[in-house]
């Protein structure tokens, strides 16, 4: 109570004096009130913590500034204790919203803070910082080990983070390390090796390596032979190093990605100071890869690079639109390589990740480490490469990895929306090598494959999806696979909600809202012309005293449509219709609505312009 | 008419701010925007779409409560204990689009309001772009909101397109005259104003009928019978909005 009282002091005094204000002022207060207390018990006992004091800043700040403004940028703000317990630090995703905070709030923060202390006694400092992301995958290297980054993701990830754990997905995603430090004898040798400090291992993958044939994916032994990074697949000469284990991987948060069914498969594989994580997303298989006349050619491919990586077909470049299933092939040669061979190094990753990662080692003076990292893969799967387009410094650094992985014998996957040539700002050295290997073309499924694609997700998700309705979804939606599992699911969602069978009648309620091109609002003026166009009068018409039955009805449905589909004001309505009274309006309104219940024609009338109107 | 020299009793600067929650979203009788709202409050509280998916598009017309609900949406994840981050285009389009969305996909929800505003921005579509596979991959949930429908946006980056069209996606449908008076007394008593009904109808059949604008009026009407100190009345409320 002292501390609302203290806090408050002003505005209850305001009140003392203003007391003949009107009840549902002071009821209003009351209510206020009412939260304070409310969250003043909530917190109690917890006063000392750092959260606390924020959640009370939060609450204040909440009353403050405009709803939209608050969950911009405050509600984001995660807090953490200074080392000595003076500094309250506020961590923003991004450094976009530590300068706006920084900038716009902080003053404010500090303010409040500084008026709690008052009462509580616990003087804080405010400190704002941007969450640090390791953001980089090729950042394993301990030497430059992240704690912030650890710290930052742990506070991002939500507290319901725990769910995921009750499928019993995101437990196994989680514990990748057992594999990786665990050791035969020989590996207890190598574990003994002293690191050099700047181990560092330039040009992996060049030509002197070129005679590591029994690394490459024909090997799948395990032997352990040399002390290098870079090797192919069957090698298990790691080189673990003990204080590795708590580097962090900068998406911790990636572990909530089991609790969905198509997990990521965060497999690391620590070599010489670099975890490979995969990224591989496991419900991407073979197995629930639909085939048809589209993508015969690509999923042959796909399984012969499986069957064979490093073989012929490398590069394997796979091409076609968007939402075709390029990256599904992609993820299932990653998972079959994954489950066929141990200890191999897969990396899937986008090509913007790539880009991202080159970018931050270039701020981070870690090139090599870059280098190091995507040069010791035994197979890396690159999505979407036309986004390199005119990115020429990640191109050049692209060129020498893919270089060095072909040398080595290790398997490339490249992806694109389109055939290599036809990719602008791209370079021509980086076009014919993706000839090299196999390029084929996905093309949208047929009619046929999309009921097939339909009735294998409809299994998938334990759901009896009849055919007539899934032939109803493959004609609707015919631009590709992505789409079509997106409606399927809008459909499912629906199934559920109404607690009904799939069928057409289900199907063509749930797909209105996606199909739709409506619930577009339209002018005045353009319902004025599509009336008087459709009943063959003037526009002058509706503006006219005239009463006739030909033009007033007309001019009846106009009114009822305009209010219908604007927001306009009824006085604003009958003001652009002749300057009429907004009664006239409400009149019209009662009247069209009567008719469209009695009077067949009139249904027909409006159902037409509606249709013209919002299409 | 009141003298423009005679002092004014300024109103408390703590009249009780109505938060978007869901509760005080008025759903009417749809049982389309019900189901939105049921989707929207599981997601906040348990962080995943049914069935398994990864992104939800909402879109309705202006007007339709979309910024309430992703209001509410942040508000009852930040309660779950989730983390939610709520992207306004209409303040935000004008900046980086590279830059604010960087690290974005480490939060749990990110929530995208007046979509529409960025299609056809080159920029700002491939930065979504990336946000979303990041999201994806991280296991975290986008929900973007439209004012317009999500096929006739002029998304010119495909993979984005297919992207937004291969979300689950909801339309939110916009109250007609008469749920719009019930939610207009409704929201008027969550501010502590009794607003009779003939009153409320009286407002409705003058003003603009944009939700927007008529809980806008709201608070125009507060302020004025605080000052005031009378109750809404149609005279009182006739004087205060000039209509």
């Amino acid at each position: 109570m002292l501390w609302i009282t203290a806090l408050y002091r002003s505005r209850i005094r305001g009140y003392i004096k203003r007391y003949d204000a009107c009840i549902h002022t002071i009821h209003s207060v009351l209510v206020i009130i009412d939260k304070m207390f409310f969250h003043l018990i909530r917190t109690a006992g917890v006063v000392s913590l750092p959260n606390s004091i924020w959640d009370n800043c939060v609450s204040y700040l909440q009353g403050e500034l405009p709803a939209q403004q608050f969950n911009t940028w405050i509600r984001p703000l995660r807090t953490e204790s200074g080392d000595d317990d003076s500094s309250l630090i506020l961590i923003a995703p991004n450094r976009f919203v530590l300068d706006w905070v920084n900038d716009k709030y902080k003053e404010r923060i500090q303010d409040i803070i500084n008026e709690q202390a008052q009462v509580s006694g616990e003087k804080k400092s405010v400190e704002i910082v941007a969450a640090a992301r390791g953001a980089s995958a090729f950042q394993a290297d301990t030497r430059n080990p992240a704690p912030e980054s650890n710290r930052a993701d742990s506070n991002f990830t939500p507290s319901s983070a725990p769910d995921t754990d009750n499928n019993g997905n995101g437990g196994s995603i989680d514990s990748p390390r057992p594999d990786t430090v665990s050791s035969g004898p020989e590996r207890g040798q190598t574990d003994t090796q002293p690191i050099p400090d700047n181990f560092d291992i330039p040009a992996i993958g060049d030509s002197r390596h070129g005679g590591r044939a029994n690394n490459s994916f024909s090997n799948s032994g395990n032997s352990m032979s040399q002390l290098s990074v870079g090797k192919g697949f069957g090698s298990s000469n790691d080189i673990s190093l003990s204080e590795h284990a708590d580097s962090t991987n900068f998406d911790s948060a990636n572990r909530r990605g089991g609790n969905r069914g198509n997990s990521r498969v965060s497999k690391t594989d620590v070599e010489g100071g670099l975890e490979h994580k995969s990224n591989l997303n496991s419900s991407f298989t073979f197995d629930n890869f639909v085939v048809g006349k589209s993508n015969q050619l690509g999923l042959a491919a796909a399984t012969q690079v499986a069957e064979n990586p490093g073989g012929s077909y490398n590069p394997l470049f796979i091409y076609g639109g968007v939402g075709l299933g390029k990256t599904h092939l992609m993820h299932a040669v990653g998972n079959a390589l994954s489950e066929k061979i141990v200890d191999s190094k897969i990396v899937y990753l986008h090509s913007e990740r790539f880009v991202a990662d080159m970018v931050k080692a270039l701020q981070l003076n870690a090139i090599n480490d870059f280098k190091r990292y995507y040069r010791s893969v035994n197979a890396l799967l690159i999505d979407d490469i036309q986004f390199f387009a005119g990115k020429e410094r990640s191109q050049e650094e692209f060129f020498h990895t893919f270089n060095a992985l072909l040398e080595g014998g290790q398997q490339i996957i490249v992806t694109s929306d389109r055939y290599p040539k036809e990719i602008d700002g791209l370079e021509e050295r980086l076009k014919s090598r993706f000839g090299w290997g196999l390029t084929v073309a996905i093309e949208p499924p047929e009619l046929e494959t999309r009921v097939a694609i339909l009735k294998r997700k409809a299994d998938q998700a334990s759901v009896y999806l009849p055919n007539d309705a899934a032939f109803f979804i493959a004609q609707r939606i015919r631009s590709n696979v992505r789409e079509l599992e997106g409606a399927l699911k809008r459909v499912i969602a629906n199934s559920h909600f109404t607690n009904r069978e799939i069928s057409v009648e289900l199907v063509r309620e749930s797909l209105k809202d996606l199909l739709a091109l409506q619930d577009r609002l339209v002018s005045i003026d353009n319902i004025q012309r599509i009336v008087a166009e459709y009943y063959k009068i003037k526009i002058s018409d509706l503006h006219s005293k005239r009463r006739s039955r030909s033009v007033a009805r007309p001019r009846q449905v106009a009114m009822y449509l305009a209010k219908d589909l604007t927001h306009h004001s009824l006085p604003e309505i009958g003001e652009v219709f002749g300057g009429r009274d907004h009664t006239t309006v409400l009149h019209a309104c009662r009247k069209i609505k009567e008719l469209l219940e009695s009077d067949a024609d009139i249904r027909e009338d409006v159902k037409n312009l509606l249709r013209t109107l919002t299409t | 008419m009141k003298d423009d020299n005679q002092p004014v009793q300024l109103s408390l600067g703590i009249s009780l701010k109505d938060e978007a929650t869901f509760e005080n979203f008025y759903a009417g009788s749809n049982e389309g925007n019900v189901q939105v709202v049921n989707e929207l409050k599981r997601i906040a509280t348990q962080g995943t779409v049914t069935p398994p998916a990864e992104h939800m598009v909402i879109y309705g017309r202006r007007g339709c409560g979309l910024t309430h609900l992703l209001q509410a949406f942040c508000r009852l994840a930040h309660l779950s204990g989730g983390c939610a981050q709520y992207l306004p285009m209409r303040d935000l389009r004008g900046y980086s689009a590279a830059e604010l969305c960087q690290g974005m996909e480490h939060m749990s929800l990110v929530c995208v309001d007046a979509f529409e505003l960025l299609a056809g921005d080159d920029e700002w579509e491939q930065a979504l772009f990336h946000l979303y596979n990041n999201l994806r991959d991280l296991g975290h949930t986008l929900v973007i909101a439209s004012h317009t429908a999500p096929a006739a946006l002029p998304i010119g980056l495909a993979d984005l397109k297919s992207r937004v069209l291969g979300s689950v996606i909801y339309s939110v449908s916009a109250l007609d005259d008469d749920d719009k008076q019930v939610a207009l007394i409704t929201r008027a008593k969550a501010r502590g104003m009794q607003l009779p009904e003939e009153v409320a109808r009286y407002i409705i059949t003058r003003a603009s009928r944009d939700t927007n604008v008529l809980f806008d009026l709201l608070d125009r009407l507060d302020d004025a019978s605080l000052q005031q100190q009378k109750k809404l009345t149609v005279p009182f409320v006739k004087d205060v909005l000039s209509f």
